[in-house]
Parts: C-alpha cells; structure tokens; sequence
C-alpha cells in the first residue's frame, strides 16, 4: 500500500497527472499499433472500423462529440468528493479496489481502463459523460452502488465524474481526438413502440434468432450460462435475470421502461460478454425486443408493474401472509397452476445475506423469494418460488461443510463463484413454537430463535427431502423432530428454467410435541431462509428475511353487516330530522 | 414534483403549503377582482378542503398513515369553517347552496336533494361495512428506537462505564482524548499518508465500515445498503440529526458492540439484524468504526455536559 498512498499526495499537484497522461497516451498509441495489425481485433469497434470505410452507422445512432475538458477546480473539487465518499470502493487509483471492494459482488468498477457498461455510445467507446453522471445520480441497482442524487449536489455529482473521467481514468482519455470516437445512440428522439400481443411475438423471435437464452435462459432469468462468463478482468459474473428488472444496473431508478432494454441491447455493455446487436437488428426489432424483455419482468396480481419503493429501489414490502379459506369442504389443490392458488394474492419476501454470526454470506445470490398461502379445514400449505440460475443437489460423495468466512482483503469472492459443493438448494420457513403464550410483540430471536423461546423450523432440501426442526438460537445446532419431520408433506416441487417451485402441506394443528399450532384470525410471526447450494450456503450461512406475520384470513362475522345497517339506518333518521326541521322552520318564516 | 432534500423536508414542505396558500388566495382574487369570476364560497371552502387532502396523501413520503391525516383534515375543515364564518357576506353565501338544496324549490335542487338522501346512507353505511371488516394488514408494534443503556457494558473481558469512558482513537497531536479534534479535520482526505494519527484511525474505521456495516446502513450511511430493503424497520440512518448526533459516543459503544441481541426489550431484540460485533471485530476495531461514522456524517458525539 506504500506505493498507492505516495499517489495519493503527488495528486494534489496537477501536473502529476498531466505528465502521467503524456507517458500514458504514449504507451496507449503503441498498444493500438500493435492491436492494428491483428484483424482477428478489429471487430472490437465496428464503430471506428464503419466510419473510416465511410459506411452507414448502425440504425439510431450519429456521430457525436468529445467532451470539452474540465477545469482545474472543477477536478480539484471531483478529487474531495472522491476520497470522501468513492475511494471506499474503487480505490485510491480508482482501480476498483477500495477496503469494501473484496467482499463485493458485483465488484466496483475499475476505472483505469475507461470500460462502462451503461453507456449511449457504441460498443468499445468511451461513455458519454452525461451516462457516467446519470450512473452517479440513480446508482446501480442490485450492485452496492447507492444513489447519490439528494446526498451530492449536481455539481458535486458533475466533478466528481469530471475527476474520474480525465485522471482516474489511465488507459485511455476523453479528449483524445486522434483514437477515441463518439458514436451516440440518439435515444431521445426515437419513439418506443407500444407493446401488444404482435410486438411480444415478434420480440420472442428476435430473441430466438440472436439465441438470447445461451445466457440469459429459455424465460430470461439468466439460468443459461451461469458459471462461465467472465468481464474483462477475469472476475466471474452471471447473466441478468430480466425477471427482476429492478436489479438492472441500467434500470435508472424506473425499471419497467423499456427504453433502458432498448439501450442496453443497443449499445452492448463493454467489459462484458454482452454484446451491442445494433447491427443486426432495425430500431423496429429493438423495440419489440425490449417489450418482450420488460414482459418478462415480475408483475404484481393485477398484472401492473411492481410497485417499487423509492427508499430501496426493489419492490415495496407488506410483511404479512395471508392465508385464504377455501370453502368448507374443499381441499387444497395439489396443481400450482390451479385457479384457487393464481387466484391467491403473490407475497414478495426480501431476503438478504446472513452477515449477522459467523460464517457470513456477504455474496447473497437468493434476493427474494415469493409465497402463497391456502388453508382448509384440516391443512394449510404454502407455495414458495424462487429464481436460482442453478440446480444445486449434492452429490452422494461430497460432504457439506459450511465454508470458512471470505478474508476481508487479497481474495476477491467474485473469483470464487464455483469453489464450493455443490450443495442442496434449500429453503425454510419458521415460526415460534409457543406463538399464542408471547404476549406481542415479543417473538423468539429472528434467526432460528433463542434459549427462551424457541422455533419450530421446516426445512426443504434439493434431494427433495424435508424435515421439522427446533431451533434455539443462531449459534445452535438445529434439532430435528422425526415424527414432526413426517407429518410435513412435499406436495409439488420443481426446477424448471432457473426458477423452483416448491408446495408444503402441514396439519392445522399440532400433532406433534414442538410443533406450531395454526389458528385462523391470529398473526404468527414467520421468518424464511433459502440456500443456493453453489454459492457455498450451508449451515447459517444462508440468505435470510426478516419477521413477517403469517394471517389465517378469518370468516368475516355476521356482526359486521348488522352495523353497517345500523349505521344506514342512523343516518337516514338524521336526514329525516334534518329535513322536517327546516320544513317546520320555513312554515314558521311563512306563518 | 421535486424530490426532498434530506434533513430539509419539514422546511420545503411548509414552504410548498405557504406558496400554494398564495397562489390561491391571488388566483381567487384576481378572477374575482380582475376578470370578475366570482367561485361560489362553498366551492372555494370544497377546493382548499380537497387540496388539502391531496396533498397530505401525495405528496408526502413515506405515505402518512389515515388517522394522522384524519386528524388534519378535521383541522383543515374547522379552519375552512372559521373562514367562511369570518363575515356574514361569505356566511350568507357559503350557506345559500346548502339550503337551497334542502328547500329543494327548483327541478334541479329536487333532484340533487333525492340522490344525496339516498346516497349518503348507502356510502356511510359500505364505508362502515369495509371499516368493520378484519384489517389483516401489518400488525404495528412501537419500539423504542434508543432505549436507556445500562450503566457499563463489559466487552472482550474489560469493563466500561458508559459514564466515564472515552474513545481510545479520538485523539489530538499529542495521543490525548479530544473532543474538538474532528471539527478541524471533517474535510482531510483520510488516505493521505501523511496525515495524523486521528485520520489514520477514521480511514481505518473507514475500512472496517466498508467490509461489514455498508452492506445496510449504506455507502452514505443513511441505512439504505445493498440489503436494507429485507428488513423492517430498515437501518438506522447516521446522517438523520436524530441518530448519531443525539446520542454519546460510549451509547454508540454499547449498541455496537452487543448488536440486537444486546438490546432491552422494549429496543425488540429479537427483531434487530444488527450483530453483536464483539463476535467479529477487536475493542479497538469498534472505537474506530464509531469514529469514522462520526467523522463521515460531520456530526459531533453528544457529551455529558450539553
């Protein structure tokens, strides 16, 4: 680290990088010599290669401008911004590798290079720096990057892309007119097409035909190619899952607009293996492609847009379950495609890394989590589905262990995407074994409960196995309840196209010593767990929510109608006294 | 809409409803005055009644539960009833249209008379029927936020008074305790190597945040990190003047250093995610996380004698 804090004074003196940028560019004409002279490269900047041979530029794009260079204050006030509030993850050098960078994933960009993935301007450019500036503004959604619109002013937010853009940025520079090029897509002036029952159809063949679903899968929830893709820096990612359009990093804090598809799919993401198709398809094509993208996209009961709560950017949150009646004498269907289960409101469950007890899971794949809940008069059931990119079931041979915490520094986790197992995808749901004698709120504690109070824990396994447990606390082993364990049924499970599909059936009531007792019209606090068996999730090192309250939906009391008539009729004496008052008192005037 | 500017939304919304406040008393008075549009008293009183309403429910976020709103606008409504009773032109004029539809003199008075009579029972009794109804929304449990502390909190086998200790890492030149260190060095760039030894312990407090804390109080430490929206309520946010800057250093100790579990119970331990550090960080490792949260937000501890 010697080195990297001598940088760190030299750069309060301007000519530093001046001279740096000199020795830079030099290093940066030969490279591109050098590049020149292997065709096998040339592909990497259509772009360039199209303007010189004077041809056309891909459909919706035009030349545009380098930007004008900022002034010394300007980069002087981006620098204080910059060691105050980025350095922490990118860097002292800007080399995405800050304190907080190894137990990130996605890990903080690495600016030296100049390569951006949100950008309007053509595969292998620079960006513009209005999109660096729009990144800072709305932040990366699903990537630790916050937004910092309401916490930096806009020129604050201005500088400091001007300091990142013209000295952190070594590889390459924005005002380099001889090798860099800006290739604009002019968004703004073209019209999305709106999206129908055609342009869906026509999307889903543009997907077919450019073979979308190599990455992203057969349904877009980036269950194609989950372990072999790697960015420009060898470090490990997977595929979006356009199911959860709230997670893109371009979604610029409004996610279900399909401009943001549009751009993406046009301009590539540089330092991916997410190309620009701009070339191969007409604006036209783009656009249905991108409504076919944004219909995949998680919508609530109603079919609208999720609504996202702008305090976290991901989907708003009502911490209760609600369990529906069927009609006495009904039983729950066993088919999850059954109309009594779509008709059944879709909980989304927020889930987070355990990074309370050791071993933490600062890399949570499993971000949310989706719940049903029917009951009858004997049983109630739960459906739970769950986007994993990956089967998870462990062999016969492999022993689970959970795997020692990641060191905080020297070993980037983002590296590490297939080290361990793997292991059994799992999921649990757990409630407090003596619910109905705490006196609310008090609850057992959240994870797998406490000495005082303790959990009755169900837990599924990939092998298809599931088992009733009781937990006395985070730090605990978990011990299983055989007879409780079999009165707990696998009624569907299914992985299909990177998502699991998993019903649970258990008795109303308690058959078992340590079982939870379900009774309609009381709120049971309920807390759920999932494990993605590659990522190494085993033991407490697992993805966790926090407290929700399961509801048995009640009959609704005849009481409630009697009043509301009552009240009805209450008001229509009131007219009518109202009335024959001021008759009597206009017979009165007359008299 | 513009979007609030934290710490300053109390002050931009009474800014807003003094500026909607003129806007319509100017507007009413230049229709009136200018172009000789005279509103009807009881619609202007039924427009301020209704943008007030629209307002509470709109504009402010998060969302104001009912009953608060409830109670403003029956204040609203006793204002509007001040307002218009003010002079006995307006009150004359407010009240014409309501007796006119009561006396019901005119085909059209008749009419809107007969539907209200029937629509007023019919709507108050529904609205009753869906009040009645079992809510089954979230339950809503109060906690208190800082619950009093104890008097000392022994960690790592040593025991601190919450009264009398100090934080070991805030200190000046010369390696003694100082209280005013920070207001000299809020904007020093904490990787300058050859800075002092208060800024090497914040940029060390400032790695340890960055690998454990910013994963839910957030990279601003306004409690809006990558795993915040999981939890319910979400983290606490430092740069609120009611977290930190409310609370003494030796507070911040003890809540950091026993997490959740640690907490009273009327804190609601068993819903908090914050760890007991004591399980993952030294003494020293928690003294200069607190220092750096301090020293990121500006704000300075609490002492005993403010």
């Amino acid at each position: 680290m010697g080195a990297v804090g001598g940088n760190t004074t030299m750069m309060t003196d301007h000519a530093w990088w001046r001279s740096r940028r000199v020795i830079l560019i030099g290093l940066a004409l030969g490279l591109c010599t050098l590049l020149m002279s292997a065709p096998w490269l040339v592909s990497v900047a259509p772009g360039q290669e199209e303007e010189e041979e004077g041809e056309q530029l891909p459909a919706g794009f035009v030349d545009g401008e380098l930007p004008a260079e900022p002034t010394p204050e300007q980069l002087e006030n981006g620098k204080k911004v910059y060691f105050s509030k980025c350095v922490w993850c990118h860097g002292v050098e800007g080399a995405g590798d800050g304190p907080g960078a190894d137990r990130l994933w996605p890990r903080p960009r690495n600016f030296i290079q100049g390569t951006f993935k949100v950008r309007h301007t053509f595969s292998g450019e620079l960006p513009l720096l209005e999109d660096l500036f729009q990144t800072v503004t709305h932040g990366l959604p699903g990537s630790a990057m916050p937004p910092w619109d309401g916490i930096l002013n806009e020129q604050q937010r201005r500088d400091v892309v001007a300091f990142i853009a013209f000295v952190l940025i070594q590889d390459r520079a924005f005002d380099d007119d001889e090798f860099e090029y800006v290739t604009k897509l002019e968004l703004d002036t073209l019209e999305p097409i709106p999206t129908s029952p055609e342009s869906l159809e026509q999307g889903k063949a543009v997907f077919d035909r450019l073979r979308c679903a190599e990455c992203h899968g057969q349904e877009g929830r980036g269950d194609g190619n989950p372990f072999n893709l790697k960015d420009d820096w060898g470090f490990a990612i997977q595929p979006a899952d356009f199911s959860k359009c709230w997670n893109f990093r371009g979604s610029r804090q409004d996610p279900y607009n399909v401009r943001n598809i549009f751009r993406t799919f046009s301009t590539g993401l540089n330092g991916t293996p997410m190309p620009s198709f701009a070339d191969q398809t007409t604006i036209d094509e783009r656009w249905h492609l991108s409504n076919f993208v944004n219909s995949l996209c998680e919508r609530d009961d109603e079919g609208n847009p999720m609504k996202i709560d702008p305090l976290t950017d991901k989907p708003a949150i009502t911490f209760v379950v609600r369990s529906g009646f069927l009609e006495e004498g009904a039983t729950i269907p066993d088919d999850p495609q059954d109309p009594a289960w779509e008709a059944r409101e879709q909980r989304f469950i927020g889930m987070a890394g355990q990074i309370i007890h050791k071993s933490r899971n600062f890399v949570n794949k499993i971000d949310n989590i989706f719940v049903r809940s029917l009951y009858d008069d004997n049983d109630i059931a739960f459906l739970f589905e769950w986007n994993d990119r990956s089967q998870s079931i462990k062999p016969d041979d492999l022993e689970a262990v959970m795997p020692e915490e990641t060191p905080p520094s020297g070993d980037p986790i983002a590296g590490k995407i297939r080290a361990y197992g793997p292991f059994n995808d799992a999921i649990a749901i757990q409630f407090p074994t003596d619910w109905a004698n705490l006196t609310p709120p008090e609850k057992p504690r959240f994870i797998h409960g406490d000495s005082k109070n303790s959990v009755d824990l169900w837990k599924w396994e990939s092998d298809n196995t599931i088992k009733a447990y009781t937990g006395t606390g985070a730090l605990e082993p978990l011990v299983e309840r055989e007879a409780s364990s079999a009165g707990l049924q696998v009624v569907f499970s299914e992985y299909k196209d990177g998502k699991w599909t998993l019903m649970v059936k258990r008795s109303l009531a308690a058959e078992n010593e340590g079982d939870v007792e379900f009774v309609p019209g009381e709120y049971i606090p309920t807390v759920f767990f999932a494990w993605e068996g590659h990522n190494g999730d085993y033991g407490i090192r697992m993805a966790i929510s926090t407290f929700y309250s399961t509801i048995l939906e009640p009959q609704i009391p005849a009481s409630v109608a009697w009043y509301a008539i009552f009240i009805g009729i209450g008001i229509v004496i009131v007219e009518v006294w109202v009335l024959t008052g001021r008759r009597n008192r206009a017979q009165g005037k007359a008299v | 809409m513009p979007g609030f500017i934290e710490g300053m939304m109390p002050v931009q919304l009474l800014a807003e409803i003094l500026l909607i406040i003129v806007i319509f008393v100017l507007g009413a008075m230049i229709l009136d005055k200018k172009m000789g549009i005279r509103i009807p008293m009881l619609l202007q009183a039924a427009l301020v009644f209704i943008a007030g309403w629209w307002y509470y429910k709109f504009r402010i976020e998060p969302p104001l539960p009912f009953s608060v709103r409830a109670i403003y606008q029956v204040m609203i409504a006793i204002g509007i009833f001040m307002w218009v009773s003010s002079a006995e032109k307006g009150w004359t004029e407010f009240k014409r249209p309501i007796l006119a539809v009561l006396d019901a003199k005119t085909p059209l008075t008749w009419w809107v008379r007969a539907v209200l009579l029937v629509v007023l029972p019919l709507s108050a009794s529904g609205m009753a029927y869906k009040n009645l109804l079992p809510s089954l929304g979230e339950p809503i449990e109060l906690r208190t936020v800082h619950p009093a502390p104890p008097a000392a909190v022994t960690v790592h086998g040593k025991k601190f008074p919450l009264q009398t200790s100090e934080s070991p890492v805030r200190v000046d030149e010369s390696g003694e305790y100082s209280n005013h260190i920070q207001d000299a060095h809020v904007m020093d760039n904490p990787f300058d190597p050859d800075s002092i030894q208060y800024m090497q312990n914040v940029k060390e407090g400032g790695d340890i945040f960055f690998q454990n804390c910013h994963f839910c109080h957030g990279d601003n430490l306004n409690g809006r990190g990558l795993y915040a929206y999981a939890f319910n309520p979400i983290p606490a946010n430092f740069t609120d003047p009611g977290t930190l800057a409310q609370l003494q250093e030796t507070f911040v100790f003890w809540r950091v250093a026993k997490g959740g579990p640690g907490l009273p119970r009327e804190g609601f331990p068993w819903a908090s995610a914050m760890p007991p550090w004591e399980q993952h960080l030294t003494t020293e490792e928690i003294w200069k996380v607190i220092l750096f949260e301090y020293w990121h937000t500006k704000y300075p501890p609490r002492t005993w004698d403010e």
